[in-house]
């Protein structure tokens, strides 16, 4: 007790939180921690130079007309104004990324937690089985080239010599060249590679719930699995779903390579033109980086809102 | 045999489309006289009668059989033709001092040839004056009682010809094919046919040897060494790994006395390395000398000499050039025994032909007869021959290569990769050989131990036929006896090393061959003894041949044919898709084809039964036979019910049984050394197999270590200096080969840097470098092979100098590099001059022309104009056409023969044969990307609406044409090929192709080219290419008729990159390498050497016309390959032109998928399009006009299209 006092007159003692600025106290605590700071150091840099600076150069460019060879002209709001205004293959692009993102996001995500529920219940042996054969799509890279062979166009394909077989079509349908079939089938495989690493931090999120917590449950009167599942389980792994959800979004909204390798670049009709495709069919095949630029900070604000909304949603969990 | 099926099924396939429309047949035939062909001289198609007659040849064993009844004459002798009474395209030597001249140049011993020889030699050239493949006929007489079997030897002279043209009489005639890389190849026919399928090519080798070799002069030894020093010659091998004298080394020293002095001389064999260590291929060059040729069958199916029955009367044999000029000096008629007929238990005959060489029993009993006491083990040590050093080579590509699979190949290095083998995939097609020269210390017996290992063939065997001359052997290559023919390599994952042998039949007390339970005979190995004489020089020669599996293989060939004929057959019934549930009744209308299912099916069991006796094993190769004869049973079986469920099935066998017979016949291994020792060593005098474990070990270890330490961006450098500063910066994304033959073309005697005295660094990069690189500013100054859409897009954006000498951003003195004639005189300086001197003033000066102006760098006889149309720009052309690919048209002479079918020639035609290809269930294969584009062209209109009366070049590509009534009617009518006629859009073209099924494919003709030739080599010599088929359509102002064909051009450029206009000398140096690497000899230099280094599939897609007459394409390929080139188009790059394809397929994917009307469709796409290039003008409106022509066209502003008005 006398200590404190004689602190509090010293006029040499250390200032209290409420006596300084927001920068002194930051300033303080830095210093205090500085070995963290320290360790923190080389990632912190490498962040920074790959994806901050990135991120903001790309938002200055948006603002001028580089064309990746030549320095770039200021051109202010020039691109933006386009892009809302002029150019219908964006909008296109953005109702193809919304119903893919709206379709492939939550159902990739609530497939994944299902499943990986549902193999969590398995004894251990059957349950790395499983999880090997749910998780291989996504991790053998160019795998969902099975699908071009699947839906060839040629009439020797599997699907259409299948159709053709039973008498369903008479010539051969080009699946991945009609503007009726591309969208469809581009959502399938999608659904089908997105059993990921979400999945995988699903799987790992459900066993990392203490198990006295269901005993403690069960004693409070919870009544049957859903309610466990929702009340005890899914509020533990919060950190997980979060890291879940956040690959989905991303997954969702950046979905073009696999477009790309089936249907061809650009699809048909733009059919399954997403604003990934969009991106890369300016600032690829037509050297207008400037613009490309523009349509990726868009991509960007759309993913970072869907990310809060999402973070939202997910504390609403067990409520 | 094999075509006496064929042609029954001709017949059943004639009388089957018979039955099943006499009409659609006889309103084609009405349509298919013909008045004459539109082509004119320059088509290149075969015709019909070509194409039949391909159908009526019979194989080598038909032929023999037919003549089963014919007995050799009593009065026969050998009869010398008199080679320089000859009629047809040839011309003596004597009579022309060019060809002459020519041939003397050809590297080898022509110029030692007495007077009276090349008085006797004949010249014949590849192509005759008119331009079709040169044919030369000898008469001669068989005399009355002479009639009988006989062989042909014909002496020639593997020329190397490089002149262009020779003066025939008055005349001057173009030779018009220099020599290139491949093996001369003839037609022979007697009395004008073809007397069976084996001699319709017949292939001349042509001599190889590598570079590397010096032979020192002789001196004499010094005496301290004297009194170890005895007669003969010892082999010695050394590697260098750091030095100027780096390298890999053999040394043969020979030694011998000479007027009482010891005399010796040294030859020393260098394989150069780079920076790194690594081996650097030696180039390979083309020796001419004479040989004395027997007429073989080149594909390996028949050992010794063909046999041809000549019945009394007067004869004539006639040579077709298929492939490259030769010189002939003698054609000799030789008497042959009559063929081996026999009769097996059925009563039918059959040939069990021997080649003429005696056995070797024989030969064991001739040495010990002719040379006694010597006749036994020699006494003395073996000599290693290590196998990367071969002395002559039968083609270009059989190399030398490293492998490091194993700790102890000789030599080896954990460091870099060393040449320490030769093969394995450039040693492996029928009739390769290489070839070792050596002598040996005593004479005696000697046998030959081999270290090689064979992994390929899994299960089985391969062969190799081991040829020698030099000393008893004679001057000629021979087999020394028959078994011979078939040396034995087994096969196995890991390095082998044994003694070479053949296997032959046990046989027990009473002379009757050992069979195993299965009935198979059982077979044990003899390691063979050769004797050789000290003193002799021998040359031994190890050629790829079929041996003990021939026969396998061609029955295998043979039933290939028979199942893809029942395959058609079942096609023609079914279709392709056929109905599992449906009733096809096969029994009752074409029993034959199942039971010939079922025999085939038999067939294949008993093939692969005697290959797994052959070989001891099952492995996974034979399997596959025994596989597909499952299928074959399941299918005949059941009056055929099980058909319809397997088709699809059976075409994949059909193409696995193809690759079953080209895997086969791929005679591939890597061998490391062949050892010659003492015949009574025993199987530790040779080489180990290999290495033990802990060498192993520490070989993979220190490997893997130096791995880290490779500078991989060195790779093939010979200097540091090369990379230095001053030297052309090229950059190339190409292969590691194809960057390695830039590099030796470029350092090459006569190459880039000796003839300019300009040093090039080379630099092998990834595809999407260039890029970042110029935006960087590290880019390099000269880059080969970018596209021409790229070259556009970037010489827009300033990126890419203009070489046309007109370009805006350059300075005059820049530009002048591109205006005016460089000469370099004796001190090496460069001048300039506005005009061309002519050649006495250059030789007056003591010039020597070193970069011509643009003009003549481009000009037409060198570029297509279409080509140089896609690298234009607002009249600046931005870098000259490398290469340059374009669709041609492929087709089936065997299929097109049996229904009667023309080639067609224009559009209307093929539609013509569509019905009746259809009704067979075939149809043809156009990409209709590739059609929407070039059948605008092809009717007269372009893809860009110019604007006004006149061109003008401002305006050009400121709209599309495809809204003109032309290209709305050429858009339909490609889109009617697909909905009215149901081509199909996409197919796989090789495997189509090869089935038959699709018996007419258009497409880029280097590709498929190149695909057909590995993956179908079983259909090779069936299919041709020629130029597209065409449109006629009105001229608007003469009304004329106009046939038009042309094909568009896909080109990819040598540029010159911003940056490299800096420095003037860099820049002149860096337009020199340009029209250097663009030019005729070092494009076909280049095509030739790929072709070499990597097979024939490797062909080069050259946009140098003229370099497309020294490439190794045959005569007639040639011819269709200039054609299509004299007929080219373009579409033209403006800014904005990558939307114009997009939006094509986008209104042909509506008309096709959805059924939109096809002029609708298009229609729809117009505003879009030109939006788009509306937006890119403006975008680069200061680069398309610049102030001072805005200014001029009265404008405040440089125009947009709107003020142009629609």
């Amino acid at each position: 007790m006398s200590e404190e006092i004689v602190k509090k007159t010293d006029k040499n003692r250390p200032l209290q939180r409420d006596e300084m600025s927001k920068l002194q106290w930051t300033w303080k605590e830095m210093k205090r921690n500085k070995t963290a700071y320290f360790m923190l150091f080389p990632f912190l840099i490498l962040f920074i130079v790959f994806t901050v600076l990135p991120v903001l150069l790309s938002m200055f460019l948006s603002l001028t007309d580089f064309n990746m060879l030549e320095m770039p002209n200021w051109k202010g709001v020039d691109n933006y104004t386009r892009l809302f205004l002029d150019d219908d293959i964006f909008m296109l692009a953005v109702q193809n990324t919304l119903i893919f993102a709206c379709v492939t996001g939550p159902v990739s995500y609530i497939l994944s937690l299902l499943v990986a529920w549902f193999v969590n219940e398995l004894p251990p042996k059957i349950r790395a089985v499983v999880t090997l054969v749910f998780y291989a799509p996504s991790i053998s890279g160019q795998v969902y080239l099975i699908w071009k062979t699947l839906f060839s166009s040629d009439s020797y394909g599997w699907a259409n010599a299948t159709l053709m077989d039973l008498g369903i079509i008479t010539s051969p349908i080009l699946w991945f060249e009609d503007a009726a079939y591309v969208m469809p089938l581009c959502i399938i495989v999608a659904l089908w590679t997105s059993l990921g690493t979400a999945f995988l931090s699903f799987i790992a999120g459900f066993q990392t719930v203490d198990r006295s917590m269901y005993e403690a449950a069960a004693v409070d009167g919870i009544k049957n699995r859903w309610q466990e599942l929702w009340y005890i389980t899914l509020p533990t792994m919060r950190p997980q779903m979060m890291f879940g959800a956040v690959l989905a979004i991303t997954n969702s909204f950046g979905f073009g390579a696999v477009v790309d390798a089936l249907c061809g670049f650009p699809s048909v009709d733009y059919a399954a033109h997403t604003i990934m495709h969009h991106l890369s069919d300016y600032g690829g095949s037509r050297y207008e980086v400037g613009y490309a630029s523009a349509i990726a900070v868009v991509l960007f604000i759309m993913m970072f809102a869907s990310n809060i909304l999402v973070k939202k949603a997910l504390s609403k969990v067990g409520e | 045999m094999k075509r006496t099926i064929f042609l029954r099924v001709v017949a059943m396939m004639l009388s089957v489309v018979l039955a099943f429309g006499a009409l659609g047949v006889t309103s084609l035939a009405s349509e298919s006289v013909k008045t004459g062909s539109l082509k004119g001289e320059s088509g290149t198609a075969a015709t019909l009668e070509e194409m039949q007659s391909l159908l009526t040849t019979s194989s080598y064993e038909a032929y023999l059989l037919s003549h089963k009844d014919s007995i050799n004459g009593d009065s026969r002798k050998e009869i010398s033709l008199s080679v320089t009474d000859f009629n047809g395209d040839a011309i003596k030597v004597s009579d022309s001092k060019e060809v002459a001249a020519s041939i003397a140049k050809s590297p080898g011993n022509w110029s030692e040839l007495s007077e009276e020889d090349k008085a006797m030699s004949v010249f014949l050239p590849a192509v005759s004056s008119d331009g079709k493949a040169a044919s030369v006929t000898w008469n001669f007489d068989i005399e009355v009682g002479a009639s009988g079997f006989y062989t042909i030897e014909i002496e020639y002279f593997d020329c190397i010809i490089d002149a262009e043209s020779y003066v025939d009489g008055e005349n001057t005639v173009p030779i018009l094919t220099k020599s290139s890389v491949s093996a001369i190849e003839r037609k022979l026919s007697l009395r004008g046919v073809i007397p069976f399928d084996e001699v319709s090519s017949i292939s001349f080798d042509k001599h190889w040897i590598y570079d590397y070799k010096t032979v020192s002069e002789p001196y004499e030894v010094p005496a301290e060494k004297r009194p170890f020093t005895s007669v003969g010659s010892v082999t010695e091998y050394e590697h260098i790994a750091d030095g100027d004298n780096k390298g890999y080394y053999k040394y043969v020293t020979k030694t011998y006395p000479e007027n009482g002095k010891l005399m010796q001389t040294v030859t020393t064999y260098k394989i150069t390395q780079d920076i790194n260590g690594n081996s650097m291929a030696p180039s390979a060059k083309a020796i001419s000398t004479w040989t004395k040729h027997m007429v073989t069958d080149s594909s390996g199916y028949s050992d010794g000499a063909l046999k041809f029955y000549l019945a009394e009367g007067s004869q004539w044999i006639t040579l077709e050039a298929i492939k490259e000029p030769m010189i002939v000096k003698s054609i000799k008629i030789v008497p042959a025994d009559a063929p081996n007929y026999k009769t097996d238990a059925h009563g039918n005959t059959y040939i069990d032909e021997q080649s003429s060489a005696r056995s070797y029993a024989d030969y064991l009993n001739y040495i010990r007869t002719e040379f006694n006491d010597d006749a036994k083990a020699a006494n003395g040590v073996g000599t290693v021959i290590e196998a990367e050093f071969p002395d002559y080579i039968s083609d270009s590509s059989v190399a030398a290569t490293n492998d490091n699979t194993s700790a102890i190949n000789s030599p080896v290095s954990s460091k870099a990769q060393l040449y320490n083998v030769i093969g394995e995939n450039s040693y492996s097609a029928m009739g390769q050989w290489a070839a070792y020269t050596f002598t040996v210390d005593e004479t005696g017996f000697y046998k030959l131990g081999a270290r090689f290992r064979q992994d390929t063939l899994q299960g089985m065997f391969i062969c190799r036929t081991l040829k020698l001359s030099g000393g008893i052997y004679g001057e000629t290559a021979e087999v020394p006896f028959d078994e011979a023919y078939r040396i034995r390599f087994g096969y196995s994952n890991e390095w082998q090393s044994e003694y070479m042998g053949y296997y032959y039949d046990e046989l027990d007390d009473n002379g009757n061959v050992v069979t195993d339970e299965d009935g198979n005979p059982v077979q044990s190995k003899k390691e063979i003894e050769l004797f050789f004489e000290e003193g002799d020089e021998y040359t031994l020669y190890l050629e790829c041949s079929l041996g003990d599996l021939k026969e396998k293989i061609k029955t295998v060939e043979e039933s290939l044919n028979i199942i893809n004929n029942c395959y058609l057959r079942i096609l023609q019934r079914t279709g392709a898709e056929p109905d599992k549930n449906q009733d096809y009744s096969f029994m009752k209308y074409m029993p034959e084809v199942l039971v010939s299912l079922l025999e085939q099916a038999k067939t294949l069991t008993t093939v692969a039964d005697e290959l797994e006796a052959l070989c001891g094993t099952n492995g996974s190769h034979i399997a596959t036979l025994d596989t597909i004869a499952r299928i074959l049973t399941t299918m005949g079986a059941d009056g055929g019910e099980k058909i319809a469920e397997n088709m699809s099935n059976l075409k994949s066998y059909l193409g696995t049984l193809g690759t079953w017979i080209n895997d086969s016949k791929t005679s591939s291994m890597m061998l490391d050394s062949v050892t010659i020792v003492p015949s009574d060593s025993d199987e530790d005098d040779i080489p180990y197999a290999n290495a033990n474990f802990f060498e192993s070990i520490w070989f993979e270890i220190s490997s893997f270590i130096y791995s880290f330490f490779t500078d991989y961006d060195k790779m093939g450098l010979t200097e540091e200096a090369q990379a230095e500063e001053g030297a052309v910066q090229v950059w190339l994304a190409m292969g590691r080969d194809q960057s390695q033959i830039w590099r030796s073309m470029i350092d090459a005697k006569g190459g880039f840097t000796d003839t300019y005295g300009k040093g090039v660094s080379l630099k092998l990069v990834t595809g999407g470098t260039l890029l970042p690189s110029i935006l960087s500013g590290k880019g390099p100054d000269v880059y080969l092979g970018l596209g021409s859409s790229e070259v556009i897009n970037y010489a827009i954006r300033n990126a890419i100098v203009g070489v046309s000498g007109n370009a805006g951003n350059l300075t005059e003195e820049q530009n002048a590099v591109f205006n005016n004639y460089w000469y370099r005189d004796a001190n090496g300086n460069e001048i300039k001059s506005e005009t061309k001197l002519s050649n006495e003033e250059m030789t007056s000066r003591g010039l020597r022309l070193v970069s011509s102006a643009f003009e003549e760098a481009s000009r037409s006889e060198i570029f297509a104009d279409a080509a140089m149309k896609t690298l234009t720009l607002s009249d600046t052309t931005y870098g000259l056409p490398m290469t340059m690919s374009f669709a041609m048209m492929f087709y089936r002479m065997d299929v097109l023969g049996e229904l009667g079918l023309e080639v067609p020639e224009t559009w209307d035609e093929l539609l013509g044969s569509l019905p009746m290809l259809q009704s067979n269930n075939m149809t043809i294969g156009v990409s209709y990307v590739s059609a929407l584009d070039f059948m605008i062209y092809q009717m007269g209109e372009s893809m860009w609406r110019y604007e006004g009366d006149e061109y003008d070049s401002r305006w050009a590509g400121s709209a599309i044409n495809l809204d003109s009534n032309v290209s709305l009617e050429a858009f339909d009518f490609v889109c009617s090929l697909y909905t009215e006629h149901s081509l199909p859009v996409s197919f796989d073209t090789a495997n189509r192709f090869r089935t038959g099924e699709m018996p007419i494919t258009i497409g880029d003709y280097i590709s498929i080219y190149n695909s057909l030739v590995v993956f179908a080599s079983e259909i090779g010599g069936v299919w041709e290419f020629s130029s597209l088929p065409g449109s006629i359509y009105e001229d608007e102002e003469t009304g004329k008729e106009i046939y038009n064909y042309d094909s568009l051009a896909g080109v990819s450029a040598t540029v010159l990159l911003n940056g490299c206009q800096d420095d003037i000398d860099t820049l002149l140096a860096a337009w020199q390498f340009m029209q250097w690497q663009t030019s005729r000899e070092v494009q076909a230099s280049y095509g030739n050497s790929i072709v070499a280094l990597i097979g024939p599939a490797a062909k080069y897609e050259t946009a140098n016309k003229l370099a497309i007459n020294d490439l190794s394409w045959t005569a007639k390929e040639k011819a269709a390959i200039s054609d299509q080139m004299a007929h080219m188009d373009a579409i033209v790059n403006y800014p904005g032109s990558y939307i114009i394809a997009r939006y094509m397929k986008f209104a042909f994917l509506d008309v096709y998928n959805d059924g939109l009307p096809a002029n609708e469709a298009m229609m729809s796409y117009i505003d879009a399009i030109n939006s788009e290039l509306t937006r890119k003008r403006d975008e680069f409106s200061e680069y398309l006009y610049s102030q001072t022509t805005w200014e001029e066209m009265g404008l405040n502003a440089p125009p947009k299209l709107e003020s142009k008005g629609e």
